[in-house]
C-alpha cells in the first residue's frame, strides 16, 4: 500500500474528517452499510458523490430504525426506483427487512428479489414479515437460479419445493433458516450447500421434509416444531447441533416409544408416506466429528433412531443432555457410546442448559481395565449439573460400571460439599 | 520463522517497525491475504505487513485468535451456522467491546482489515463508523464526511429533483 498522501496526513493529523481520507473503494464498502435511503441521499453532498449510490455493492432496504418495521408501500416508489436506476450494477450483499401487509404486494416484493438475483447478489438476507402472527411471506413458487449466491438468510418467510430446490444456484454455501414455514415443504435439495441452519422453524404435523445436502460440513436444527425433517446421507459433515425444546408431535402420549399400538396416537401414527424402518437424523449424522444431540422436551426421535444405530466412526466429541440417561434407563447412552469407537471427549449436561453450570464433575477412563462398551480412546468426561443429587450419583455409578470414573469435582459457585459424597465420586476403589 | 509448537504450525508477521508476532498458522489464515501468502508457499520466513504498525497489527492479531474457528472441550462447533447461540453471542459482546476505539485507530482498523482481507473485520469497522452517522440528518453526514459541496445551488436543486424519489 502507498503511503497516506500528505492532505490526508494532516488531515487525520487534525483529528477531523476520518471518513473523508479512505481510499474511495473503501468508502465504498463503508457506505454499503447505510441504510439505502441514506445512501442515495449522499448523491448531493458532492460531485464526486453524484453517483457513488449506484455502484455501491451493498443495499439496505430497511426502511426506519432497527427497532421498527416500515411498511413496504412506505418504500415502494423508492425501491422502484432504486433498482431502476442503478441499471443491475452489481450486488453483492443485500438485505430485505419491512413489512408487507396486504397480499397485493406480494408479487412485488417477489419481482424485487428476482431483480436483485440477477444482479449476482452473494449474500441476500430476507427478513419480510407479514401481518399476524403465523402468517408468512410466502416467497415465488419458482426456482432460485443464480451463479453467484453463496448465502441465503430467510427470516419469518413461507417456503416451498422449488425455491428450496437448489439445483441451479451452484455457489450456495450457507442457508439459514429462522422462523420458517415448511409446512408445504416436501425436500430441500442443494449440493453445494456447506451449512445450513434451520431455527425456530415448523414443518408439517402429517409428514417429513427431507434434507438433501450431501456436502454438509456442518447442521444445525435447533427449536423447531411439529415432524422433524430427515437427514439424508452427509459425507463430508463436520459438526452438528440437534436441539429438541419445543412441543414436537415426535412424542408418544401413551408410552415411551414411537409404537403404543394406539392408533389415535398422533405421535406414532399420524405419519404419512413414511418407511417406518427409516432412521430420521442419526444415520445422516453418522460421519460427524462433532455432535450435540439434546431434547428437552421427550420427543422420540433419537431413541427410535438407536434402533438402527449406525457407527459413528469419525465422532471425537459428543454433547448430550439428560434425555439420554434419566435414571434408571441407560439404554440411550449405553448404545450411542457402544457405537462411537473413537470417542475422545463426552460432556453429559444433566438437568442444566448452562451456560452457567453449577456444579462440574471431571472424569476419565481407568485405563488398566479398559471396557469394550466404550471408546478406547476416550480422554475426557465431563457432567456438568446444578446439583450433586441422588440421580446424579446413579449416573456416575453407570459410568463407572464402563470404567469411567471422577477425579475432580468443581463446584462453580459457592456451594456446601459433603465430603462423603465427594469421596464416593473418586476413584475405583471407593465406587463399589 | 515457521517452528511447531504443540503440533500448531506457527507463523512469524512483522510489522514495519520491526515488532515480530508470532501466531498460530490457523489464526493467520483468518486474513485471505496471509493465508493466499501460505497456500503459495511464500511463508516460509518471517511475513512483512506494510503498512500497518505494530499497535494496529496487535489488534489484528487479537480479532483473528478470537475469530478463528475452534473446537472446544463442550462441543461448541467449527462454524458460525452450528456454534451455540450463546457463543455467538458472546462473540458479538466481545466485538462490541473490542471495537470501543477512537476514530483514528477504527479508520486504521479498516484499512488493515481490507489490506489482510479479513471480511468479519471490514465489516464489524464499517458497521460500526455507519452507526455513528446513520441516525444523523444529511448535513450530519455531510459534515462527519467533512465533505465540502461544490456543488452550485441550482446545480443542487437539479440533483435533488432527479433524485427526489429518495428525498421523500
Amino acid at each position: 500500500m502507498p503511503p497516506p498522501q500528505e492532505g490526508k496526513r494532516a488531515a487525520l493529523a487534525r483529528g477531523e474528517d476520518i471518513i473523508g481520507v479512505l481510499p474511495e473503494d473503501l468508502l465504498q464498502h463503508v457506505l454499503s452499510f447505510l441504510p439505502a435511503q441514506q445512501a442515495v441521499r449522499t448523491c448531493v453532498l458532492a460531485r464526486r458523490w453524484r453517483d457513488l449510490w449506484k455502484s455501491v455493492a451493498g443495499l439496505r432496504i430497511t426502511g426506519g430504525q432497527e427497532s421498527e418495521v416500515t411498511p413496504v408501500q412506505e418504500l415502494r416508489e423508492f425501491v422502484n426506483h432504486l433498482l431502476l436506476l442503478r441499471c443491475g450494477a452489481p450486488i453483492d450483499t443485500c438485505e430485505l427487512r419491512f413489512a408487507v401487509v396486504s397480499d397485493d404486494n406480494v408479487p412485488r416484493v417477489s419481482l424485487w428479489i428476482r431483480h436483485i438475483i440477477l444482479c449476482q447478489v452473494r449474500l441476500l438476507r430476507l427478513d419480510i414479515s407479514r401481518d399476524g402472527y403465523g402468517v408468512y411471506f410466502y416467497v415465488d413458487n419458482l426456482p432460485l437460479a443464480s451463479q453467484h449466491l453463496r448465502r441465503l438468510e430467510l427470516i419469518d418467510t413461507g417456503l416451498n419445493d422449488s425455491f428450496l430446490d437448489f439445483a441451479c444456484c451452484p455457489a450456495l454455501e450457507d442457508l439459514v433458516i429462522i422462523n420458517g414455514c415448511f409446512v408445504h415443504v416436501r425436500k430441500i435439495s442443494s449440493e453445494s450447500l456447506k451449512r445450513l441452519a434451520i431455527i425456530d422453524s415448523s414443518f408439517n404435523q402429517h409428514s417429513r421434509t427431507r434434507i438433501y445436502a450431501p456436502s454438509l460440513v456442518s447442521v444445525r436444527l435447533e427449536d423447531n416444531w411439529d415432524r422433524t425433517p430427515v437427514l439424508e446421507s452427509m459425507p463430508s459433515l463436520k459438526a452438528a447441533f440437534i436441539r429438541f425444546i419445543k412441543e414436537s408431535v415426535d412424542r408418544c402420549f401413551y408410552s415411551d416409544s414411537w409404537d403404543c399400538h394406539n392408533e389415535d396416537c398422533q405421535g406414532c401414527y399420524d405419519l404419512q408416506a413414511v418407511n417406518s424402518h427409516d432412521s430420521v437424523l442419526l444415520k445422516g449424522l453418522s460421519e460427524a466429528e462433532n455432535l450435540t444431540l439434546i431434547d428437552e422436551h421427550d420427543t422420540f426421535i433419537f431413541r427410535r433412531d438407536l434402533m438402527w444405530c449406525p457407527i459413528f466412526s469419525k465422532l471425537k466429541t459428543l454433547l448430550l443432555n439428560e434425555c439420554w440417561c434419566v435414571p434408571d434407563d441407560f439404554h440411550a447412552l449405553a448404545c450411542i457410546l457402544e457405537h462411537s469407537p473413537f470417542l475422545e471427549i463426552l460432556t453429559l449436561h444433566f438437568f442444566s442448559k448452562g451456560p452457567n453450570h453449577k456444579v462440574e464433575i471431571k472424569g476419565g477412563c481407568n485405563a488398566v481395565e479398559s471396557s469394550a462398551a466404550i471408546s478406547k480412546h476416550l480422554k475426557a468426561v465431563e457432567v456438568k449439573c446444578n446439583s450433586v443429587d441422588a440421580e446424579l450419583l446413579k449416573i456416575l455409578k453407570f459410568l463407572g460400571t464402563l470404567n469411567i470414573f471422577a477425579t475432580q469435582l468443581v463446584y462453580l459457585l459457592t456451594y456446601n460439599v459433603s465430603i462423603m459424597v465427594y469421596n464416593y465420586l473418586l476413584g475405583p476403589s471407593d465406587s463399589s | 520463522m515457521a517452528t511447531r509448537e504443540a503440533g500448531k504450525k506457527m507463523i512469524m508477521l512483522k510489522s514495519p517497525d520491526g515488532m515480530e508476532f508470532e501466531v498460530e498458522e490457523a489464526v493467520a489464515m483468518e486474513s485471505q491475504t496471509i493465508r493466499k501468502m501460505i497456500e503459495d508457499d511464500c511463508a516460509d520466513t518471517a511475513i512483512l505487513i506494510p503498512n500497518i504498525n505494530s499497535k494496529i497489527l496487535s489488534r489484528v492479531i487479537e480479532y483473528c485468535n478470537k475469530h478463528v474457528p475452534t473446537t472446544g472441550a463442550t462441543g461448541a462447533a467449527a462454524s458460525d451456522t452450528v456454534a451455540p447461540a450463546a457463543l455467538a453471542e458472546d462473540l458479538k459482546i466481545w466485538d462490541a467491546e473490542f471495537i470501543k476505539v477512537n476514530r483514528a485507530t477504527r479508520f486504521n482498523l479498516i484499512q488493515a482489515a481490507s489490506y489482510l482481507n479479513i471480511k468479519g473485520l471490514l465489516d464489524l469497522t464499517s458497521q460500526t463508523t455507519i452507526d455513528t452517522i446513520s441516525d444523523n440528518s444529511l448535513e450530519e453526514i455531510r459534515s462527519f464526511l467533512s465533505t465540502k459541496n461544490d456543488y452550485l445551488p441550482e446545480e443542487e436543486q437539479t440533483i435533488r429533483r432527479e433524485n427526489q424519489w429518495a428525498f421523500q
